[in-house]
């Protein structure tokens, strides 16, 4: 018992470097006093080790702590990708007004930023249902706090208590549905429900029930639509760092999580006949047809909506919604080729997502608004930062030569593949309807006279340094695709799955 | 046998009229007070099912502790009965009313039409759930990693609460 848990511990370095850099902030909050960047600091360099440690499993494929949690290239993949998206939060930090005008609560900035990584790490992982909802709750509960971090504002402590509401409704959801798929299978980890539902054939009405309530609780991490009514209210009134790093990083775990535990618990690992790559669910168990209709209404409802905001970051925050549904679309057609499309995706959303909320960011803290008028005739008062923008547009609406356009490509390829084309067609259709509201702000920004004054607005060199960071992979990965690609297609082995 | 079934049963109509009466009383501190009285029932059930450490911690942590933190919070914002804001049913009501009642009948067929395939479990394996001695032993071996997340799971919540509570405006 004692060997096996030190051996695990070993393969458990990221996530045990987090945790310590946790109880640092803390310690160093309390003694290095107030009113410091110290503990972004310290947050920051435990971020780049457990990141770096993460790279080192690279290629390690096993199960750790009698199986509660997974160490494997899908897992690595998606603490790579939180940790990445973390330390470019925490560079944000550095420069966003919201954060350094309430340096007083930096302390516990940093260590809540902290939690919340562990959290999704773990996520990325979790083989169990227990970790599951562990794992889950920990994201939430630290992300409840940091939306309502900026206690001043009104709009603030309205989406952090509007965010606790849905978390904790669809937290109990999805545990009544694992106590459902509990009394079904008398497992708890994902293998073993994967070998319950091969024995023996289950009551399909309850095994249905219980997926559905479960997915509630995925919906609502991903915001898929109807569960995603929190996303615009919560994205608008947290600080724009912490809205860029919950449409990202906590998307990406909610994915991961989404993905591993319907592949292994529902994988019929005795189907006979199939191409590799392509697996198939158990029991003729169509759970992918409940996500293909997600994936419709959440992609359709986020486009639809997101052309009559005027707020930029809720603008952000619809399209976000929507990215989910064309991410949804690669997990429907049960083969390797989507969900590689979907780590492909999500690293191309890293870069261009992060990319556009971080120009937001400087953008408010010079004109204190993020109102589509106020990008009024940007192009000429900051024509390198507006440049950026339109890029980060292009890519995320999908055009060439952007990163977003190759995401999108891989996406509708693995539908082509799977014969799936009417939802390839509503996907398509999508991409269309995105391109208006994205265009909106283009043209506020070249083609529109700026309002009152026109002064020009001059950002320091590390703030562009940072702008650049994330613009080059954005251009450069669109035309240089393949390492890419190799990545996600060698991150899509699970642990103990063929 | 027919003992059991005695207890179970009345136990059952018990609890649920408790929480019946709970979501249907006007007065928080009463509403409260039937809560207990559903836990208290929670916990004879789990009796019945050889679970008494779940039994006893129910009753200790629930019905003790959160409760009286549920009830010094009414009495302290001084709450009176609810009242209304609208009576009016409107199509949103209607809806969620059909949803749920689809979901109860779902649960209902599934009780209707069968148990087959549940896994099955022996009395032994029952007895020795229950006990104290099990519980602590699967709680530092198998559960251990858990266990400890949850640990981190509660600092970040009080680091929260700190947060949350400093009142000083800036």
């Amino acid at each position: 018992m004692v060997e096996q848990l030190l051996q695990s511990l070993s393969r458990f370095l990221p996530e045990t470097t987090l945790t310590v850099a946790l109880c640092s902030t803390v310690v160093v909050s309390l003694f290095l006093g107030r009113k410091s960047q110290a503990t972004l600091f310290v947050a920051l360099a435990g971020l780049v080790l457990a990141t770096w440690f993460s790279f080192d499993q690279m290629g390690v494929s096993e199960t750790i702590f009698s199986g509660m949690v997974a160490v494997d290239p899908f897992s690595v993949f998606f603490k790579l990708l939180v940790g990445l998206s973390a330390i470019l939060i925490l560079l944000f930090s550095l420069y966003s007004s919201e954060v350094q005008s309430t340096l007083h609560r930096a302390g516990e900035y940093s260590a809540l930023i902290l939690a919340m990584a562990l959290g999704m790490f773990l996520m990325a992982g979790a083989s169990n249902l227990l970790m599951m909802v562990l794992a889950i709750e920990l994201t939430s509960l630290s992300s409840y706090i940091l939306a309502g971090y900026t206690r001043e504002a009104s709009d603030s402590s309205e989406a952090s208590l509007k965010y606790i509401i849905y978390g904790a409704v669809s937290t109990g959801v999805m545990l009544y549905g694992i106590s459902i798929l509990y009394g079904l299978t008398g497992a708890t980890d994902f293998y073993g429900i994967n070998r319950a539902l091969t024995e023996e054939s289950v009551n399909s009405v309850a095994l249905l029930v219980s997926i559905i309530m479960i997915l509630v609780g995925f919906g609502y991490k991903i915001s898929a639509v109807p569960f995603h009514f929190w996303t615009p209210d919560v994205y608008e009134g947290a600080p724009i760092t912490i809205t860029a790093f919950l449409s990202v990083a906590s998307k990406a775990a909610g994915f991961a999580l989404m993905m591993r535990f319907f592949k292994v618990s529902f994988i019929d690992a005795n189907a006979v006949g199939l191409p590799t790559g392509v697996w198939t669910s158990l029991q003729g168990f169509e759970w992918n047809k409940i996500v293909a209709i997600l994936s419709v209404l959440t992609m359709t409802l986020g486009n639809l909506v997101a052309v009559w905001q005027n707020n930029l970051k809720r603008l952000l925050a619809y399209s976000s919604i929507a990215h989910a549904g064309y991410m949804l679309m690669g997990v429907v057609v049960l083969s390797d080729k989507g969900l590689a499309a979907v780590l492909i995706y999500f690293m191309v959303y890293l870069f261009m997502n992060l990319g556009a909320f971080y120009v937001v960011m400087l953008v408010a803290n010079k004109t204190g608004s993020e109102d589509i008028d106020s990008y009024k005739g940007l192009g000429h008062r900051s024509p390198l930062v507006s440049v950026a923008m339109v890029i980060f547009f292009i890519s995320l609406a999908g055009l060439p030569p952007t990163a977003g356009f190759i995401g999108k490509l891989f996406l509708f390829a693995a539908l082509l593949d799977a014969t799936w084309i009417w939802l390839a067609v509503v996907g398509a259709l999508n991409s269309v309807v995105s391109l208006y509201y994205y265009v909106r702000v283009v043209r506020n920004m070249f083609l529109r006279d700026p309002e009152g004054n026109a002064e020009p607005i001059l950002f320091s060199t590390p703030q562009l340094a940072i702008v650049m960071l994330l613009l080059l992979p954005t251009l450069f990965f669109g035309l240089f695709y393949s390492p890419m690609v190799e990545l996600a297609n060698a991150s899509v082995m699970m642990f103990g799955i063929r | 046998m027919i003992l059991e079934s005695i207890v179970f049963y009345s136990l059952a109509v018990a609890s649920v009229g408790s929480a019946l009466l709970m979501v249907t009383r006007r007065n928080p501190v009463i509403a409260a007070l039937y809560l207990i009285l559903n836990f208290f029932c929670l916990a004879g059930l789990y009796l019945t099912l050889q679970a008494q450490f779940i039994a006893v911690i129910h009753i200790l942590v629930y019905a003790g502790a959160i409760m009286v933190l549920f009830l010094f919070v009414i009495m302290l914002l001084n709450l009176g009965d609810e009242r209304k804001l609208s009576d009016a049913i409107s199509p949103r009501k209607i809806i969620a009313g059909g949803l749920s009642l689809a979901l109860l009948l779902e649960l209902l067929s599934i009780f209707v039409t069968g148990t087959e395939g549940l896994p099955e479990y022996n009395a032994d394996q029952a007895l020795q759930v229950g006990t104290v001695e099990y519980i602590g032993k699967q709680l530092f071996t198998k559960f251990l990693f858990p266990f400890e997340v949850t640990s981190i799971l509660l600092l970040a919540a009080i680091i929260g609460a700190i947060l949350l509570a400093k009142k000083k405006p800036d």
